[in-house]
């Protein structure tokens, strides 16, 4: 058996279960739109963006350019609803700390102080610090007014925007996305992988399979062929309907969310593999896959940060290799890190794909 | 006449909640070039396993089985790609259709296109399929789907040919079909190997039949001769007479 012909069975059998699912429009449907779905549920529901969020701008100058701000800032409406993001009030005069008191009051969600000497340094172009206060206990909120305002005065001229005692400039969609790609690759990966095995076991085809002359080793690497291709497919069509829906920004390199995936893919199809040979029909498979991948939906920080929950349940977290994959993505897709950032992530999820995939070949060859 | 299949002092154990189970106990035969080969027995008899053996699914714990020359245990890839087999649980993909499932096969056999587009036709319209050929499987009947299994365990011209319970579940007529098919088959010099729970089936087809039991081969003989030898007028009481009244479980 040389490596050509195992290549070419394996790619048989890669064509053959694009063929199947293609035919499973059930399934097909779901596959593409589940991942969708949740960030436009999330991300939407859980505050993906902000209506008419009270603020205040306190204007102590008069010149044309900060009348100009205030006005875009005022008649801002979201792309994907008609009603304004902010309810904007005006003053002038207010002490920082005064400002500080509104907001602890509740009565403002953030508060952008313009100095006096604002139209002015727009004219020469020259650099300057404008404050913005937000109220950091709503996150999601105060992540937006930032985001936002970063946006307009990047283009207003070299302004840098001093944020005091706030935790970053995400927004919740942006946290949200690289979390829900991995978690869609991981249960995807798991549970096509799972399911299409121990199916292809209580109809006897994968029996039938391992008669003819082809070796296990293809049909394996056929079904991961298979599954790398439908789940970095699944991830891309994500990443665009984020963008063009919700728009998402990818800041980091798309070669290397394609590494973590693949790597992360590997570990999902092991994964599959190696529950598959603990059950003998999909109706187990299927008890079986809520059991290791919803724990791993909740624990994980795909919905919040890991610095938000209790310790018992970050050490959970921990444990699973989702965890890692969740991080690797947001450090690459908002940090825009590279290699040396995710590196731990990668040796984490490599070691997953490596026992996972080692334990998948071993149990399903003394399988069948 | 010329052995194809040799079994010596075959010996299958499984392991099973720490209990041995020996679902082959020291059995020996030969099977010949050309021959119509049956295998009786109750359930749990060891046929399946020994079925299982020769098809290089399961190694032997003890003893040593060639097939075609082959050893089972060492040169199980030099076996696959001559024997066919018909599974008893016919494993068609469902949502591929009969035309596909056939390529599929032959494809994992490495036949050339040209010749498997040939042989696809060909067998279709044998077994009365060629109007059915792009629907999917899983509407299929259950005898459509059988005389399907059968022709797509032939799309690469195997030499020997392994049958676990051909017609079991199957209408007079389909039955019929399919000894027509195992007639045919033999015809053309392949080695055909059965096992079977209908008596009738053994006497009609098999040049020799083996009546297994508790893992042992209790006779080995063509039909005619078991009969005489047993003072039976049919098979079904040379079965009884090797393997008794009793229930099996």
């Amino acid at each position: 058996m040389t490596i050509v012909t195992e290549l070419t069975d394996s790619l048989i059998i890669a064509k053959k279960e694009f063929k199947i699912l293609s035919r499973k429009k059930a399934l097909l449907i779901p596959l593409i739109l589940f991942p969708i779905i949740m960030i436009v549920f999330f991300g939407y529901g859980m505050g993906g963006t902000v209506k008419e969020a009270p603020i205040l701008i306190i204007n102590d100058d008069t010149g044309r350019a900060s009348s100009s701000l205030v006005q875009e800032i005022g008649s801002y409406t979201a792309k994907y609803d008609g009603s304004p993001m902010f309810s904007v009030t005006y003053t002038k005069d207010m002490s920082q700390s005064e400002a500080e008191s509104k907001i602890d009051a509740g009565m403002y969600k953030g508060v952008l102080i313009i100095p006096p000497d604002y139209s002015d340094n727009v004219a020469k172009n020259e650099n300057m610090t404008l404050t913005l206060l937000t109220d950091s206990s709503d996150v999601t909120t105060s992540s937006v007014i930032i985001n936002f305002m970063r946006q307009l005065l990047a283009k207003a001229g070299s302004i840098t925007l001093n944020v005091p005692n706030i935790y970053g400039n995400l927004e919740y969609l942006d946290f949200l996305i690289p979390g829900v790609i991995a978690l869609t690759v991981f249960m995807g990966s798991v549970a096509t992988t799972g399911s299409a095995i121990a199916g292809e076991k209580e109809d006897g085809t994968l029996v039938r399979m391992l008669m003819t002359p082809v070796s296990k080793r293809s049909v394996i690497l056929g079904k991961t062929i298979y599954q790398l291709i439908l789940q970095l497919g699944r991830a891309v069509i994500l990443i665009l309907a984020a963008y063009f829906l919700l728009g998402f920004n990818m800041n980091g390199s798309w070669l290397l969310v394609s590494l973590v995936l693949v790597i992360f893919t590997l570990g999902g199809v092991g994964m599959g593999i190696v529950m598959s040979t603990m059950v003998e029909d999909m109706e187990s498979f299927f008890q079986l896959n809520m059991l290791v991948t919803m724990p791993a939906m909740f624990v994980t920080g795909v919905f919040f940060p890991l610095s938000s929950v209790p310790d018992w349940m970050r050490y959970i977290a921990y444990c699973l290799p989702l965890t890692y994959a969740i991080d690797a993505m947001r450090t690459i897709m908002i940090k825009g890190q590279g290699l040396n950032a995710v590196s731990t992530d990668l040796i984490i999820l490599s070691l997953f794909a490596i026992i996972t995939f080692t334990a998948g070949v071993h149990l399903f060859r003394r399988e069948a | 006449m010329e052995p194809i299949i040799e079994v010596r002092n075959l010996v299958k154990r499984f392991h099973s909640r720490g209990r041995e189970i020996t679902a082959v106990n020291d059995v020996s035969f030969d099977v010949f070039k050309g021959e119509i080969f049956g295998m009786i027995g109750p359930n749990g008899a060891g046929k399946s396993t020994t079925f299982s053996v020769l098809t290089t699914l399961l190694k032997p714990t003890k003893g040593s089985v060639k097939v075609a020359g082959f050893d089972v245990e060492k040169e199980d890839d030099r076996i696959r790609p001559i024997i066919g087999i018909v599974p008893q649980k016919l494993s068609l993909y469902p949502l591929l259709t009969a035309r596909e499932n056939l390529e599929l096969m032959g494809n994992l056999y490495n036949v050339p296109k040209k010749i498997m587009e040939e042989r696809i036709d060909y067998y279709l319209k044998l077994v009365g399929l060629e109007a059915s050929a792009d629907r999917f499987t899983g509407g299929f009947s259950g005898g459509m789907k059988q005389r399907l299994s059968v022709i797509s365990a032939v799309i690469h011209d195997p030499e020997i040919l392994f049958w676990d319970e051909p017609s079991t579940g199957l209408d007079p007529q389909t039955r019929n079909v399919i000894w027509k098919l195992a007639k045919k088959f033999n015809g053309e010099g392949k080695t055909l190997i059965f096992t079977t729970h209908y008596m009738e089936e053994a006497d009609n087809l098999c040049d020799r039949v083996a009546v297994m039991d508790l893992g042992k081969m209790v006779a080995l003989d063509d039909p005619e001769r078991l009969k005489e030898n047993t003072g039976s007028t049919n098979l079904e009481e040379v079965f009884v007479h090797f393997t008794g009244a009793e229930v099996r479980d």
